[in-house]
């Protein structure tokens, strides 16, 4: 009785770990997403509160995609509905997906907020966590990097 | 074995103190609200409070961060 009330303390302070750089998605979060294992993704989660977002999307708007890298906008917002709008309002030219129950959000558990991964083959290459200054160019030089 | 057990369960009773859920960075919905900005949702009415404090009391300071340089003011 006693080790079973220890072990079971012991689990319920463990908190589930965040993705960083060099780890792997997990298999039913790629599912989810739809991520292809040829390519490489640049996987950005933003809100409609963010006044950051609002800043960086039109920038990340100009990224490239082709057949080898794609841009997937997470929104994170509560009401879809508020996603929605926002995204319309941007004319968002990449693939949005809706996370108002926070899935994705969670599996991925970010630092900081803007949050920008890139995946590829299943894995986190690199990680930009808030705000910045021209993201265009700086997703062009890491797509770069990474090639 | 009972001073086994006290010895292990302090420390998680004290655990249970840091179990409070922090805010994600991704859960500041409602903090990123214009109601929430320090001055409300006019910050031109705290600019104009502010101007009124001063001139009333003629003291100025003391409620936020100055410019710094040139000593004009």
């Amino acid at each position: 009785m006693l080790k079973k009330t220890i072990y079971a303390l012991c689990f319920s302070t463990i908190s589930l770990m965040a993705l960083d750089k060099g780890d792997a998605v997990p298999q039913n979060i790629q599912d989810q997403l739809n991520l292809d294992s040829n390519k490489t993704y640049v996987i950005d989660f933003f809100a409609s509160w963010c006044k950051s977002c609002k800043k960086e999307l039109p920038l990340i708007s100009k990224v490239y995609n082709d057949k080898l890298v794609e841009v997937v906008g997470v929104n994170v917002d509560k009401k879809k509905k508020d996603g929605e709008e926002f995204v319309k309002k941007f004319e968002l030219p990449f693939r949005v997906i809706y996370d108002s129950d926070k899935t994705f959000i969670k599996a991925f558990d970010p630092v900081g907020f803007p949050a920008l991964y890139y995946v590829r083959d299943g894995k986190i290459v690199n990680a930009i966590f808030g705000a910045v200054d021209n993201i265009d160019e700086q997703i062009a030089k890491d797509l770069k990097d990474l090639k | 074995m009972r001073r086994l057990a006290i010895i292990l369960l302090t420390p998680l009773l004290f655990m249970g103190c840091s179990m409070i859920e922090e805010v994600k960075p991704w859960e500041k919905e409602t903090l990123a609200e214009e109601i929430m900005q320090y001055e409300g949702l006019h910050p031109e009415v705290k600019k104009f409070e502010a101007h009124v404090y001063f001139s009333k009391e003629a003291s100025r300071g003391g409620n936020g961060v100055a410019g710094g340089g040139c000593g004009c003011n």
